[in-house]
C-alpha cells in the first residue's frame, strides 16, 4: 500500500541549475555548489588542457591551477557572458602560458616519436585510427605557436566558430581565420615531411 | 540514435552535424571511412568531451578542493595578520610600555641612590664569592694619574720587553 502510495506521489523534478546560478551561489558562500561546477566541468577542462598540451600529467596539473584560478576570481565573472566563454578563456591563458615556458625550455628537443606501421597497413593502404591520429596530430602540432595550436584545437576538435574562439581569445575574428589558415599550412608541410602517407589524407585548405 | 549504418549513409564533406561528430569520435571504423570521403576529419576525430584525468574526476575534484581549502585558510591567517589592531587593544600595549619605562627608571634611580662604598661592598662580595689565586708579582714601574693607575711588570717570556697593565678604578683594593 504504502509502495503504491509512493508511486502516486509526484517526484520532485531534478533541475540542474544551470552555470550561472551555480556561480551566483558560490558567491554566496556555498562552497558545495564550487565542488558541484568542478565535477561538472573536468571533462571539458581537462580535455581541452590535454589536446594543447599533449601530456596527461601536466594537463591534469593545469586543469587543476585552471580551477584554483576560477575560485580566486569568481567575483571578476560577468553574468551578463557565457560562463564556457570565460572558462575557456582561463584555460587557453594558463595553457598557452605553461606551454610558452615549455617550448623555451625544450627548444633543443625534437620530438622523434614516429608512427609504426604493420606490413600488413602498408599493403592495405593507411588504415586511420584515433590513437594513431593522435600520436600524429601530438608530433606535427609540435611545430605550432602555442595560440595557433590552441586555436586549431578549439576549431577542429571543439566544434567552435571563429566567432567564439574570437571572443574567448580576445582578438578579431579574421585573426582568428588568420591562424587558423597557418596552422593547416604548417602542419601540412609537417605531415609531408613526416607523414606522408597521412599527407594524401589531409589537406590543407 | 546514431549507429555506423546511418553515420555512412549520412556522412557528407564539411559536416558540422554534432551527432555525426560525436559518433565519428567513438568509432574507428567509421573514422577510416569518412577520412575517405573528407580528409579533414581526421583531427577532428580527436575531439569531444570523454578525456578523464589520470585517477579519475572522483579523484580529481577531491584534489581541486584540497587545495581551495589550503588556499582559504591561507587566505584567513593572511587576513588575521593582516587586521588593524583594535582601540582598546592600543591602549592596553601603550599602558604596558609605559609600566615597564617608569618601572626600569625608578629601579635606574634607586641604583643610582646607593651610595659608592656601598657598591664596593657589593662587589667585594662578589669577588670573596669566587676567590682566585693571587700570586703576587715584581713591579717594575709605577706611574699614576688621577684616575689610572699604570704598572709596568717583567714578561713572563724573562726577555727584556715589560708587560703593561693599567688600572683605571682608583677604588679597586690595593693588593689587587
Amino acid at each position: 500500500m504504502s509502495r503504491e502510495l509512493r508511486l502516486m506521489m509526484p517526484t520532485t523534478p531534478v533541475v540542474e541549475i544551470d552555470d550561472r546560478q551555480l556561480v551566483q551561489t558560490i558567491r554566496e558562500g556555498d562552497a558545495d555548489a564550487f565542488e558541484t561546477l568542478v565535477r561538472r566541468k573536468t571533462t571539458k577542462v581537462y580535455a581541452l588542457c590535454y589536446r594543447i598540451i599533449g601530456n596527461a600529467e601536466d594537463a591534469k596539473d593545469i586543469s587543476q591551477l585552471v580551477f584554483l584560478k576560477l575560485w580566486e576570481n569568481l567575483e571578476k565573472y560577468d553574468a551578463a557572458y557565457a560562463f564556457d566563454t570565460w572558462l575557456y578563456r582561463m584555460v587557453t591563458n594558463v595553457a598557452i602560458d605553461f606551454m610558452r615556458n615549455k617550448q623555451s625550455r625544450d627548444n633543443a628537443v625534437n620530438s622523434t616519436l614516429r608512427l609504426v606501421k604493420t606490413e600488413a597497413d602498408a599493403e592495405q593502404g593507411v588504415v586511420v585510427q584515433r590513437k594513431e591520429v593522435e600520436n600524429v596530430f601530438n608530433d606535427v602540432s609540435s611545430v605550432l605557436s602555442p595560440k595557433q595550436k590552441t586555436i586549431f584545437i578549439m576549431n577542429q576538435m571543439e566544434d567552435l566558430p571563429s566567432a567564439e574562439i574570437a571572443k574567448i581569445l580576445g582578438c578579431r575574428e579574421s585573426t582568428v581565420r588568420n591562424h587558423l589558415f597557418n596552422a593547416r599550412k604548417a602542419m601540412q608541410q609537417q605531415l609531408q615531411k613526416r607523414y606522408p602517407e597521412y599527407a594524401q589524407l589531409w589537406r590543407s585548405r | 540514435m546514431m549507429n555506423c549504418e546511418i553515420f555512412r549513409s549520412t556522412f557528407h564533406a564539411d559536416t558540422e552535424n554534432a551527432a555525426l561528430l560525436a559518433h565519428l569520435r567513438t568509432c574507428d571504423r567509421c573514422l577510416d571511412h569518412a577520412a575517405s570521403i573528407d580528409p579533414d576529419v581526421m583531427f577532428r576525430a580527436l575531439g569531444g568531451d570523454d578525456l578523464v584525468p589520470p585517477g579519475g574526476i572522483e579523484l580529481f575534484v577531491d584534489d581541486v578542493m584540497r587545495q581551495v581549502r589550503v588556499r582559504d585558510t591561507e587566505k584567513k591567517v593572511t587576513a588575521i595578520r593582516h587586521r588593524p589592531v583594535s582601540w582598546t587593544r592600543r591602549l592596553a600595549i601603550a599602558a604596558t610600555l609605559a609600566t615597564a619605562v617608569t618601572s626600569a627608571s625608578l629601579v635606574y634611580r634607586h641604583n643610582s641612590a646607593i651610595p659608592s662604598t656601598m657598591m664596593t661592598g657589593i662587589k667585594r662580595a662578589a669577588i670573596a664569592t669566587h676567590p682566585a689565586e693571587l700570586v703576587t708579582k715584581p713591579v717594575v714601574a709605577t706611574y699614576e694619574s688621577e684616575s689610572a693607575t699604570i704598572v709596568e711588570m717583567p714578561n713572563e717570556q724573562n726577555d727584556d720587553n715589560v708587560k703593561i697593565v693599567m688600572i683605571f678604578d682608583e677604588n679597586l683594593p690595593a693588593d689587587l
